[in-house]
């Protein structure tokens, strides 16, 4: 009797002991999904990669924005017509005269709420600007285009809304489709596993998912893909103490954020903000009935229902979403009827991505965030980018490109270039086109290829000169054959690119025609070391080799560094850092780091101020001839061509009113091209400013400087009256020059000087 | 940073300052620079036409003048600078600065803008950028007095706050400085 109650009080004990020991398992692992379910979602961080925008446009009275201009901003932005009162993101416009809403938009100093604002815009540019209760506005801001963002983690991108930016229409709509208990559930809705149980079973396959919206959120934020009983019942678990650690608004925003709506390329759309601007490109506040309808009808299946692929089933599904909304009473009849009848209203996303600009912002960020904090930590990025510039930068180099291609040329190995926009007094980098290929990640050529700079150094060579104070505009140099014997022993016999010698010169016309035996004998009279020197004042980081070749532009460089080189002489002699940010936001809009306005005397402005006159020369009567060609008469710009040797890389750079460009063009392979910079660069440099509204550059005079009228030819003063070669040229206050004979006196005759006398006679 | 004695505006009227301009050509200011040709350069020994020597008779400060005139500020950037003013006294310089960074956009080569942001440089207690403003509008300022006067007094605030005393003390001796 004792032994069989004894041997099952053991067993009783061993399976009590048991039973405790698995329950408390259970109640382990709830308590562990609970710890990381609270602990997960509370501090929860949504993988948004940093967001790159664009220089916002400045409207004000006398912006160069025509009304043309404007309205293909606003079509840029994805602003439509429709009456502006109704609603952010519309606008009117009668012949010049625009009304428009602008959205809610975060800058980098504030948060602009929706404002109304009517731009009378003429054909060259803005002429009056209003708020809506037609008092005048000094100046106002469109949009910030969003043009990328920093490659996100698992290709997961996202745009964060907050609880008040999902429209109640979206809340109601996801729950009536989705889940149709959420308000009354605990996470788990039994009734709804049943139905789905039973509809599966008559079936015979799972046409249904009995899941909750918690559910799903918890399946997509914690677990993986994998079909099994036991992740049911873990994902069960972490629904229920989900629902009851945080509240039902919680839950569905974290959802509404964490939805997958589809693909974009390797690029994953997550949440609907991002889906809104995914398939119609505008904001989530700005989408109509049935573009809701359809982006709550993708939940289902995306890939299924792609819109852009399988438009008819995208379609038929958004009409159900639009039947079923009516039939719950979420929209009424009447809404629905008229949403059926509407086209899908689909919109290519966003505008043209610019790679290239966002590998010199990505560089230029590595340098204070780590990647994986431009990945995932939602920054918001602000640029200097100018989406117009970048577009003409863009379409030059193609089609100059195009129009350079050899006869008979592959594909492969086919000639390439590149092209960055500057603005040179604050340094902003407002275009950078690293290749033909333009919209694809590659080898960015405007960074990273380095190439000899041929003539782009004489300007150093010509500065460094004029700053001796030995030498100016006027003086005259040999254009004579020489040969030097180089260290090694070898000898170095440089010539003309031309082959001709060109006997005396002056200065002017030796820079203006890039004559290269003047210059070698400017440069080593002043030597090397000197011209090194100046290279570097001018922003060049490193040293260069002191040979002479460095005279003729053995220094290889890239173009941005060549672009900084240029700064200072666009510049009065400042140097001015370059930059493509202005500024980094964090994912609550504080800002985080802004970058500042950098300028740093390079070089007296007095020498910079006559170089830039004799540089003007290179475009009027020198090698750079043909820009002037190709932009409106009369602008005026200064520039360069270079060409390295046997022509494999072509450079132009060139420097107007408002920009800094420089191009380069050339083979990968390094092969002869055949080309100039004159008839390879130039074309692609001339053909992107012509469609910026090119003004003339018009440097400074210091006060210690006079512009004087020199023969081309002879380097003798003159007249504009007396010699039809006469070229304006800077020297330094009170250089006298020799006279050419029979002109008269060493004066100018400008309206300053007619001044002077009257005001002498008048005093004396 | 909120100095009353700069105030942007130019408080010369045109005229007057047209006449000072025009009677400083009579008796202009030293050359800032060593003047040229003073060594004959071995490369131009082989040239046709040897750069003459200055002379230093009268008629060398009558060469040409520099025009006279009054930058002013358009009314677009002239309302940034009014909200930076405002940015300054709250406190809040990183807004200023994108304020003048906003109106730099516009008007890239006002002096008036640049001496604005030496202000605010030096407000910023970042005396190396002021010292580089300083130097931009003064280099833009050629030919307006008031607006060289008023880069001059950034430039050598920017000096001193650098312990650059002697450079401050020189600029302010430059007869444009008064």
């Amino acid at each position: 009797m004792a032994r069989p109650s004894a041997r099952r009080r053991r067993i009783l004990v061993i399976a009590g002991g048991g039973l405790a020991l698995v329950t408390l398992a259970l109640v382990g692992w709830v308590i562990y999904l609970d710890r990381l379910v609270t602990r997960e979602f509370q501090g929860r961080l949504w993988s948004v990669p940093a967001r790159v925008f664009a220089e916002p446009l400045e409207l004000y009275a006398g912006a160069p924005v025509s009304a043309d201009d404007l309205e293909q901003e606003l079509k840029r932005l994805h602003y439509r017509t429709g009456d502006p009162a109704s609603g952010p993101g519309l606008y009117r416009r009668r012949g010049g005269d625009f009304d428009l809403q602008a959205r809610r938009v975060r800058f980098v100093d504030e948060l602009r709420e929706p404002a109304r604002l009517r731009v009378r815009a003429g054909s060259a540019a803005i002429a009056s600007l209003q708020r809506a209760d037609g008092t005048d506005l000094p100046l106002f801001r469109l949009d910030p285009l969003l043009v990328g963002s920093v490659f996100p983690v698992h290709g997961e991108d996202r745009i964060v809304l907050t609880p008040a930016e999902v429209p109640p229409l979206l809340r109601a709509a996801v729950k009536t489709i989705e889940d149709r208990r959420f308000d009354e559930h605990h996470g788990v809705d039994l009734r709804s596993i049943l139905r789905a149980l039973w509809a599966n079973l008559r079936a015979g396959h799972v046409t249904q998912g009995g899941s909750t919206l918690t559910q799903q959120l918890v399946k997509n934020y914690f677990l993986s893909d994998e079909q099994s009983l036991t992740r049911k019942v873990t994902e069960a678990v972490m629904a229920v103490r989900l629902e009851a650690r945080f509240s039902k608004e919680d839950i569905l925003v974290a959802y509404l954020n964490e939805v997958y709506l589809g693909q974009d390329g390797e690029r994953a759309v997550h949440g609907f903000g991002l889906g809104s601007e995914f398939y119609f490109a505008k904001p989530l506040d700005e989408l109509d009935v049935g573009e809701l309808a359809l982006l709550v009808g993708l939940v289902k299946g995306p890939s299924h229902y792609d819109p852009r692929k399988h438009a008819d089933r995208a379609l038929a599904r958004r009409n159900l979403v639009l039947q079923q909304l009516a039939e719950e009473h979420v929209i009424d009849a009447a809404t629905a009827s008229r949403a059926v009848q509407r086209p899908l209203g689909l919109r290519a996303p966003g505008s043209a991505y610019v790679p290239a600009y966002l590998d010199l912002v990505r560089r230029h960020l590595k340098r204070d965030y780590a990647e994986a904090d431009l990945r995932a930590a939602g920054l918001s990025v602000y640029t200097t980018l100018d989406p117009r510039a970048q577009a003409a930068a863009e379409r030059a180099l193609i089609r100059q490109l195009r129009a350079l291609d050899p006869p008979g040329h592959s594909r492969n190995g086919q000639l390439e270039g590149a092209i960055i926009v500057a603005e040179p007094n604050s340094g902003d980098v407002v275009a950078v086109v690293g290749g033909r290929e333009v919209g694809a990640d590659g080898f960015n050529r405007a960074l990273d290829a380095r190439r000899p700079i041929g003539s782009l150094v004489k300007p150093a060579i010509y500065l460094a000169a004029l700053e001796t104070g030995r030498y100016t505009a006027a003086s005259i140099l040999e254009d004579a054959p020489l040969s030097l014997t180089l260290g090694d022993g070898s000898i170095w016999a440089p010539q003309n690119y031309t082959r001709e010698v060109y006997g005396p010169v002056p200065v002017a016309r030796a820079l203006a025609e890039s004559m290269n035996l003047a210059t070698v004998h400017l440069g080593l009279d002043v030597g090397l070391g000197k011209v090194a020197d100046t290279l570097q004042q001018l922003g060049l980081a490193q040293r260069p080799a002191l040979n002479p070749s460095l005279l003729l532009g053995s220094v290889e460089l890239t173009p941005l560094e060549v672009v900084q080189i240029y700064t200072a002489l666009a510049n009065g002699g400042f140097r001015a850092r370059l930059r493509a940010v202005r500024a980094v936001l964090d994912e609550h809009g504080t800002p985080l780091r802004s970058f500042k306005v950098q300028v740093e005397a390079a070089a007296p402005p007095a020498a910079v101020y006559q170089l830039d006159r004799m540089l003007m020369l290179v475009t009027t009567r020198g090698t750079g001839r043909g820009a002037a060609a190709r932009l409106p008469a009369g602008t005026v710009v200064a520039a360069k061509t270079g060409t390295s040797s046997d022509t494999r890389d072509s450079w132009f750079a060139g420097i107007t009113g408002r920009y800094l460009a420089v191009a380069w063009v050339g083979y990968d392979d390094n092969r002869v091209t055949g080309l100039t910079g004159a008839s390879g660069a130039l074309p692609v440099w001339a053909d992107a400013i012509a469609s910026l509204k090119p003004v003339s550059f018009d440097p400074v005079t210091p006060e210690s400087v006079d512009d004087r009228w020199i023969e081309y030819a002879t380097g003798l003063e003159t007249t504009p009256a007396c010699s039809a070669d006469a070229v304006l040229v800077a020297v330094p206050k009170g250089t006298v020059l020799p006279g050419k004979p029979g002109c008269g006196g060493t004066r100018s005759d400008t309206t300053a000087d007619k001044l002077r006398t009257w005001l002498r006679n008048a005093i004396h | 940073m909120a100095e009353k004695r700069d105030s942007l505006r130019c408080r010369w009227p045109a005229l007057l300052a047209a006449l000072l301009g025009g009677c400083s050509l009579l008796s202009p200011a030293p050359p800032e620079r060593p003047v040229p040709g003073a060594a004959p350069p071995a490369a131009r020994e082989v040239g046709a036409a040897p750069l003459n020597p200055p002379s230093p008779g009268a008629e060398a400060p009558l060469q040409s003048p520099v025009p006279t005139r009054q930058y002013q500020l358009g009314p677009a950037a002239q309302s940034l600078v009014t909200q930076a003013r405002a940015q300054v006294v709250r406190g809040d310089l990183p807004s200023a600065s994108v304020s003048l960074d906003r109106a730099l956009r516009i008007e890239p080569t006002n002096p008036l803008l640049w001496i604005e942001l030496g202000r605010l440089r030096l407000a910023e207690n970042d005396a190396h950028q002021a010292e580089g403003c300083g130097r931009k509008a003064l280099a833009l300022a050629s030919g307006d007095r008031s607006a060289r006067a008023q880069a001059g007094r950034v430039l050598a605030d920017a000096l001193r706050a650098q312990r650059r005393n002697q450079e401050a003390h020189d600029l302010e001796n430059q007869p444009w400085m008064n």
